[in-house]
């Protein structure tokens, strides 16, 4: 037995200097590129591109049963975007960011990186880059399929509000992926997370706490901003603009808390 | 002397309790093959993490191109190649993918690819996806990845260790024109036949102490005491002999009598060293 796997790494000081602190280092745009570019086909796997795709699928099914239902008394539409938005945001950014650093760490091309000079920060911004230009894409396509026809005005607000929301979820993701050895792990790690996220602001109308909540939380601020997306009313407010600001502001202290503790790898 | 590449003092490394690494010393120079050989458990893995930065040592010092191993940063991992039992390859991207991310991460012209696949044999596979390669292929791809940026040292943990014997000797080939070519190489090998072939210094390490430190000619030679000779006869007999006038008047009585199929002198190997040094056998 080796002495690296008598000892387990936990309890001592099993550590990549470069990856547990993400010291104010050079980013090289060089290796961002190299590593979003890589990140971003690893999106186009099949392991991931079920979730953009059942997100998209998801909306035009809400579309068609919505839409029989109603008969036209009322506008399905936005019913249909939400749906598929929140579940893409959530899907994409949360579960799809953990699932891909825990498939690294699986696969140990992880240590290699970070043996091979890409510092933590490279890894990290070029991690998120891939997956918030993906969401933001399917956001789009899920506009389009839900039927929704918006001004320049609204199609600002609307880019703003997501990309916000799809950087929030992807950090959130790096979180739990920090956390996650395998794929499988995270996938069960981020299961609970995604259902809070997903299901506190669609049932938010059942009582006052579950109301309360979802104003807090990124996925009620942008169920908000579609539901009024078609009307008069603002897309979001200042106080959904600070929001959105804090959770990101404090996804990614809680990233950097943990990732000093751990690195990417413990 | 030039400044080594890598410098060894007095480093222990501290698991809980117990010492996996016990007072080693040993230095690498440009252009030279420094093995650890040791069995499974005797510290040779935790050297090389610690001396790539992966690990932190209890006490000592380690040294790597000058920078204490504690602060290897990017600038070291850009001069160093590391070839490990985890080395990971990413298996849904080609072959030529894997060594083009690298080259991009590591600002290597694309150019250098195709040679380099041609050197170690995966030119015919540079479109296979690397989930499909053999174990020795895979092994073949890891190693290039880490030479594809000319490092001056070169990291190698148990660099053979399953493979086949024909795609070792590929593997040991290579490692020698490497070395040829001016660069260092750090090897943990199990594998005694492997350090003496490639090794110009070896440490012999034991439960994390290094017993035996040296050229594989002078630690053989040390040991050299009892002189035996190994005399296979023309009708099959094998005689092995201590060197004493009474078994230099027998061979010279085979001789005389044109007997004598082959003979040769039984030096001791690292493997014989190694037992006889720490009663342990190395595979």
């Amino acid at each position: 037995m080796k002495a690296s796997e008598r000892n387990p790494a936990s309890e001592n000081t099993v550590n990549i200097p470069d990856t547990r602190v993400l010291r104010l280092r050079p980013v090289h745009l060089r290796k961002l590129a190299a590593i979003a570019e890589v990140k971003g086909k690893v999106l186009f796997s099949k392991n991931f591109i079920i979730m953009p795709a059942f997100s998209l699928g998801f909306t035009l099914l809400m579309k068609v049963i919505y839409g029989a239902a109603a008969q036209g008394e009322f506008n399905t539409n936005v019913y249909a975007l939400t749906l598929g938005v929140l579940m893409n945001i959530c899907m994409e950014g949360v579960y799809c960011t953990a699932a891909a650093l825990a498939e690294e760490k699986e696969k140990n091309t992880l240590r290699t990186l970070m043996t091979s000079s890409v510092n933590g920060l490279e890894f990290f911004i070029g991690s998120l880059i891939p997956v918030v230009l993906m969401s933001t894409v399917v956001n789009v396509l899920c506009i389009f399929i839900a039927g929704f026809d918006m001004g320049i005005l609204q199609w600002a607000a609307f880019l703003a509000v997501t990309v916000a929301c799809s950087a929030i979820s992807a950090v959130i993701g790096m979180i739990f992926g920090i956390y996650t050895k395998t794929q499988v792990s995270a996938g069960t790690i981020t299961t609970p997370a995604l259902l809070i996220l997903m299901m506190i602001p669609l049932f938010r109308g059942f009582n006052d706490t579950l109301e309360m909540i979802s104003e807090f939380l990124f996925t009620g601020i942008i169920y908000n901003a579609i539901s009024n997306i078609n009307s008069s009313l603002p897309v979001t407010d200042v106080k959904g603009i600070i929001i959105l600001a804090a959770e990101f502001i404090l996804s990614v202290i809680v990233f950097l808390a943990l990732y000093r503790k751990n690195g990417f790898e413990r | 002397m030039n400044q080594p590449y890598i410098s060894i003092r007095h480093l222990s490394k501290k698991f809980s309790k117990d010492f996996v690494l016990k007072d080693v010393n040993a230095e690498l120079q440009k252009g030279e093959i420094l093995g650890f050989l040791g069995p499974s458990g005797a510290g040779k893995t935790t050297t090389i993490k610690i001396l790539t930065g992966q690990l932190r040592p209890t006490s000592g010092e380690a040294e790597v191109l000058g920078l204490p191993c504690n602060r290897i940063d990017e600038t070291i991992y850009e001069q160093i190649g590391i070839v490990t039992d985890v080395s990971g390859v990413y298996e849904r991207m080609s072959v030529y993918d894997n060594l083009k991310y690298f080259a991009r991460l590591l600002n290597v012209p694309l150019k250098e690819i195709d040679p380099l696949l041609k050197r170690i044999g995966l030119y015919e596979h540079r479109k296979k996806p690397a989930s499909r390669l053999s174990k020795g292929q895979t092994q073949r791809l890891i190693l290039a990845r880490a030479v594809l940026h000319e490092p001056k040292i070169l990291f190698l943990d148990e660099p053979t260790s399953g493979l086949d014997p024909s795609t070792a000797l590929e593997v040991h080939k290579m490692l020698l024109e490497l070395k040829n070519e001016g660069m260092s190489i750090f090897l943990t090998t199990h594998n005694m036949e492997e350090a003496t072939k490639l090794c110009d210094h070896v440490a012999l390490l034991n439960e994390g102490v290094i017993v035996e430190y040296g050229t594989p000619q002078e630690i053989c030679l040390k040991y050299n005491k009892v002189k035996k000779y190994k005399v296979q006869l023309t009708d099959g007999t094998k005689h092995f002999l201590v060197q004493s006038p009474e078994a230099s008047d027998q061979i010279a009585q085979w001789l005389c009598s044109g007997i004598i199929e082959t003979i040769h002198s039984c030096e001791p190997t690292l493997e014989t060293v190694f037992l006889e040094v720490t009663g342990r056998e190395l595979q």
